[in-house]
């Protein structure tokens, strides 16, 4: 049994690393088969063919496409993530990538973590709550409640956040924001509305599937065995029922915060924060490539990492697949 | 019976119990004694599982309590007119009347070990030590007769086999002794030997316990054998409610008796049969079928062998029989035959064109979206394609079909109806008009009447030789019930683990089986 | 019963969700085909002296920080958004159907691969899939449309796909086989009826979330561009006026809304009828 878990996991790292891989090959080939000349991107039209020259040089441009991948991949395994188009450090050095992202990260991990802590103390609850049909009046009301909240793109939602919290009860500066080396606690409150937004969406999207997944299970053989037994409503509920349905919605979880990540990119721009969301937009923007491959590689590593330990944690409480 | 009547411990007196507008159970009186294992007969939709369901409390809330009341002893349990009392209920469930239900896979929680679920009956009604009850729960499983008893407390429901589980199910009935046992269609879903053994292990608990029991089932010859006394329900009413041998004996309503003979039994005459020449339609010789399981880009593909070395002939005008437990290659040897399967040694020879197949379940045999006459045209027009022979026009087909379906005995008015808006039986007609419109030489029949009530299957093999008479074509007929095999067949194969362990003429097989498993299965049925 | 009797109990029978998302979504619909061909002002007419009046009879929705009337720019946005969500879930629908179909039926190493590709695809948030699309191809309406089309065809190949395979091995599709009836009039007659209500509902849904990615990449300033009015640009251009014009952007926020609500409401509707609640 232990063998064979560790063995699984070997496994599912090795796929793991194997799905990087091939994705840091496709985001680099992406960025190789795109129209427009680097060159050109970075100096302008105006240039000296001497400068351009020189510059294809440095950044390495005439060798292979395969020489460059190993280099810039060795470049990212040893830390050197590569130099920014873009910005620069002073005239005649340009920005290393790792620098540019070092302090954006903290800003999008905290506020996906943030608002990921919203969502499952949220919507569990209420899940479970609403899955008990207490009326039938509320049982429409909290579906067409989640259906409109569910039907509001994020960014309006942050505009309607920044405007009624921001504005008109001035709970917080809009467009304020506090950096986290200064002052943590500060930069969490200001961290706190925009993973609200984040949230509030994915609130209601996991409640309705907690709930439609506790309802699936309730009509279940088994937990007509556990009322035979003589079971209370809530023995039934919290010790039959819960985990159960909690299965699926684990893989849920994992989507969500998937989509999270990405979610964050918009809010970010709603904000004003300055995280790793809005530095893809303007990098994209500015065709600034280096600083696209890299958080795209990023992206895709949260993203897979979370889908290993939901893939984990789903063993971990279904009997039924751990066997396999 | 007289006295059992009086010191009766569950009495259930002028049940009605309806959801909505239909009428589940009408008027209903029914009374157990101590030491009775009451048994409850009818077919699907007569009542017997809502009269259960309702005794114990569990029926949905959807279900409404038009009239009369339950009594336990001589505490009311539930009574018309008032609101279900769970609190009381609750008293009552699980130490003092518990059920045992069909589908063991289901009714276990999947996620629980099979042990703590059995334990939580007394963590819910007792006060014993974590010990105490790790040692009561062995204990139970000990006494219904599962070996291992710290292996299965241990195990997740999935891990054990169909008969365990039931086991299991049946420990946790049984584990705080309760004075009333449910058991609703607790064998139905279990290969007949096991069924034998689950069936024998009720009867040694009521032996043992003295408790009362009720014992709801759709099959007549297992209330037989362990009841002592019969309710017949049908459309919600108890039709006849006596003595298991007066029942048999001499059964008073008109129900009852059609009940009785449309049950397959070897007591009685078989179907006549005329053996044509021996001409055969399909030939199979050392066939050796393989099934393949998973195979994917980084899985490795894993071949199992189902069918071992089949050799036997279909002959035109003839009904061969195949007979075996789930699981022994009865599907997999007609997907062979069908050429469905591809993977396969040795030969099959095939002397008529396009075999058919009539297939188990009516609900899914038909397409859903379709209406019936397209579904009757579909085989001839898809037939035309292939065969200039069935080359005809829209019209002709039109007609072809209308022909058919008053051949399986419906008429005209179902033909833009679609499958939903007919019975179970009416399904299963248009399936076998739909297997016979091309006019095929061999049809497989598998498990045509399996799900099917009693009443039903009887019209349906009725329906079956009657084709066959006009058609002359041949059926392999399949079944895991020796019974229906015996009605319908003129030969027999058995078949077990993939191997046909004997053939032969029905009557011969029947008067004398050679092979042990034979042997068995003609015992336990 | 005559047939149009039985139609009418059908629709008789049918939720109140189905009805309100009927309206919803046939008035957004309206709304947007008239507004590709008519608006009650013009779209691009600016005027200094009419900057930032509140809805009024004469402009129901306001105006903007350059004068022109926003009720008009909110109609032309939703026709240019629903006609992208429209074009992208036709292409992804289609290709979808068709690669699902043939994968999920005839399975084999092509399926193993596609569906490798399609887990892959599905496992990533579909904006930051269309932002990578993006960044590849440039900006722009016709590269929006192309590439959330190919961001949302793995999803509708994965829907697809697994009705066809729950179906491929369904009794009455053996015994097609066994008919001899056509593999290709098997998959598009006998099977893809069967799976039309599911798809429809996942069409609906795929619909919503083109128009979410949409707006939002037109948000962002990488999706429609201006002067083409979109909801999406029309709210990043009015957050910067929220206090002064709140009108401003709560009109197209609620116009996203309300269609995306319509079409949700519309395919849980349909969904009750089927009765089935799984999922979301």
């Amino acid at each position: 049994m232990q063998y064979r878990m560790t063995k699984l996991i070997g496994k599912k790292l090795i796929t793991l690393i194997m799905t990087l891989f091939l994705v840091s090959v496709a985001a680099f080939l992406a960025f190789q088969i795109i129209p427009g000349d680097v060159v050109n991107a970075i100096l302008g039209t105006e240039a000296t063919p001497e400068r351009e020259a020189k510059l294809r040089e440095e950044l390495g441009l005439n060798d292979p496409p395969v020489v460059r991948y190993l280099h810039w991949i060795g470049g990212v395994l040893h830390g050197d993530l590569g130099r920014s188009y873009r910005y620069s450090k002073s005239m005649n050095e340009m920005l290393p990538v790792a620098e540019l992202i070092g302090d954006k990260l903290p800003v999008t991990l905290w506020l996906a973590a943030l608002a990921v802590f919203f969502i499952v103390v949220v919507s569990i609850p209420l899940g479970v709550f609403w899955a008990q049909g207490k009326s039938h009046f509320l049982d429409a009301f909290l579906n067409v409640l989640t259906q409109s909240v569910m039907a509001v793109p994020s960014f309006f939602l942050g505009i309607l956040v920044t405007y009624l919290f921001g504005m008109v009860l001035k709970w917080f500066q809009p467009g304020g924001y506090v950096s986290y080396q200064k002052d943590f606690a500060g930069f969490l409150k200001y961290l706190v509305f925009p993973a609200i937004s984040v949230a509030i969406p994915k609130i209601a999207m996991t409640a309705r599937f907690l709930r439609n997944s506790m309802l699936t299970e309730k009509t279940s053989d088994y937990v007509r065995t556990a009322k035979s037994k003589g079971c209370t409503d809530r023995q039934v509920m919290y010790g039959h029922v819960l985990r159960n349905a909690m299965m699926p919605v684990v893989t849920f979880l994992g989507m969500i915060i998937a989509e999270i990540v990405a979610g964050s990119i918009v809010v970010e721009q709603v904000f004003g924060l300055p995280g790793v969301g809005r530095l893809l937009i303007s990098s994209i923007s500015n065709r600034d490539f280096p600083v696209v491959e890299i958080l795209i590689l990023y992206i895709t590593a949260v993203v897979i990492v979370v889908y290993f330990l939901v893939d984990l944690l789903y063993r971990v409480i279904d009997p039924r697949i751990r066997e396999m | 019976m007289k006295e059992i009547a009086a010191k009766a411990m569950v009495k259930i007196e002028d049940l009605s119990v309806h959801f909505g507008e239909t009428k589940a159970v009408e008027h209903v009186n029914l009374t157990v004694a101590p030491g009775e294992i009451l048994g409850i007969v009818g077919e699907s939709g007569s009542g017997k599982s809502v009269t259960a369901l309702t005794l114990m409390g569990l029926v949905a809330d959807s279900a409404k309590m038009i009239s009369g009341r339950i009594l336990f002893e001589d505490t009311v349990l539930a009574e018309s007119g008032k609101p279900r009392d769970k609190a009381l209920y609750r008293r009552f469930q699980g130490e003092q009347m518990t059920m045992v239900f069909q589908e063991p896979m289901t009714s276990l929680n999947p996620t629980k070990r099979v042990g703590a679920q059995v334990e939580e009956m007394l963590l819910l009604h007792t006060q014993l030590t974590r010990e105490e009850r790790y040692q009561k729960v062995c204990e139970s499983f000990q006494a219904v007769g599962l070996k291992n008893p710290e292996k299965v407390y241990r195990a997740y429901p999935h891990q054990l086999s169909g008969g365990m589980r039931q086991r299991a199910m049946i420990a946790m009935a049984t584990i705080l002794h309760p004075k009333l046992i449910v058991a609703d269609e607790p064998t139905t879903a279990l290969d007949v030997t096991i069924q034998n053994q689950i069936i024998e292990l009720l009867r040694k608990i009521n032996q043992k316990e003295k408790n009362a029991m009720i014992f709801i089932t759709h099959d007549l010859n297992l209330a037989r054998r362990l009841c002592h006394r019969i309710a017949v329900m049908q459309n919600g009413h108890v039709v006849e409610c006596r003595g298991t041998q007066e029942v048999f004996a001499d059964p008073k309503e008109e129900y009852t008796r059609r009940l009785i003979e449309a049950v397959p039994s070897r007591m009685k005459p078989k179907i006549k049969i005329q053996r044509s020449n021996r001409e055969p339609v399909a030939v199979v010789e050392h066939l050796n079928v393989y099934y393949h399981d998973g195979g994917g880009l980084l899985s490795r593909k894993s071949r199992q062998q189902v069918i071992r070395d089949a050799d036997f002939t279909i002959y035109r005008g003839e009904v061969l029989g195949l007979v075996g437990e789930s699981g022994c290659g009865k599907s997999t040897l007609s997907k062979a035959l069908l050429g469905m399967n591809r993977d396969i040694e040795g030969e099959i020879r095939h002397f008529s064109t396009r075999p058919q197949m009539i297939f188990q379940d009516p609900y899914s045999s038909l397409n859903p979206c379709k209406t019936i006459e397209w579904l009757l045209t579909e085989p001839l027009r898809a037939a035309g394609e292939i065969d200039p022979a069935f080359k005809m026009s829209a019209a002709d087909r039109r007609a072809e079909a209308h022909d058919m379906l008053r051949k399986v005995g419906l008429d005209e008015k179902y033909l833009d109806r679609r499958p939903s808006q007919l019975s179970g039986g009416q399904r299963q007609r248009i399936s076998i008009g739909q297997a016979l419109i091309t006019k095929p030489g061999l049809v497989i029949a598998d498990e045509p009447v399996s799900a099917l009530d009693v009443t039903l299957q009887a019209q349906i093999m009725e329906l079956m030789r009657r084709l066959q008479d006009e058609m002359h074509m041949a059926y392999l007929f399949i079944s895991h019930d020796i019974n229906v095999v015996y009605q319908m067949s003129d030969r027999i194969m058995v078949m077990k683990d993939g191997q046909i362990v004997e053939q032969g003429e029905t009557e011969e097989i029947f008067r004398a089986p050679k092979d042990p498993y034979t042997q068995l299965l003609l015992q336990e049925s | 019963m005559g047939k149009l009797q039985r139609i009418m109990k059908k629709l008789h029978n049918k939720s109140p969700y189905f009805w309100i998302g009927l309206f919803m979504s046939s008035v957004a619909v309206v709304w947007a085909v008239l507004g590709f061909f008519w608006t009650p002002c013009s779209t691009t007419a600016m005027s200094a002296a009419e900057r930032f009046q509140a809805p009024s009879w004469g402009h129901l929705f306001g105006t903007d920080n350059f004068g022109r009337d926003i009720f008009s720019r909110v109609m032309k946005g939703a026709s240019t958004t629903v006609l992208v969500g429209l074009l992208v879930v036709l292409f992804s629908g289609g290709f979808g159907v068709l690669i699902g179909a043939l994968t999920g039926y005839f399975g084999g190493i092509l399926d193993e691969l596609v569906m490798r590709f399609v887990d892959a695809v599905n496992g990533f948030p579909s904006i930051l899939l269309a932002l990578v699309m993006i960044s590849v191809l440039g900006s722009g309406r016709h590269n929006l449309i192309l590439s959330l089309g190919i961001v949302f065809t793995p999803s509708f190949i994965r829907i697809v796909r697994s009705e066809f395979i729950r179906l491929r091995d369904a009794d009455y599709i053996s015994r097609a086989r066994l008919m001899g009836v056509k593999k290709i009039r098997i998959l598009f007659v006998h099977i893809l009826p069967n799976i039309l209500s599911t798809f429809s509902v996942s069409v609906m849904i795929g619909f919503n979330n083109a128009i979410l990615a949409e707006s939002g990449m037109s948000y962002l300033g990488i999706g429609v561009l201006p002067p083409d009015a979109s909801l999406g640009n029309m709210l990043s251009d009015a957050q910067g006026y929220l206090m002064r014009a709140p009108w401003y952007a709560m009109a197209p926020g609620l116009t996203i809304v309300w269609i995306v609500l319509g079409f949700s409401l519309l395919s849980e509707g349909i969904r009750r009828n089927a009765g089935e609640v799984r999922g979301l």
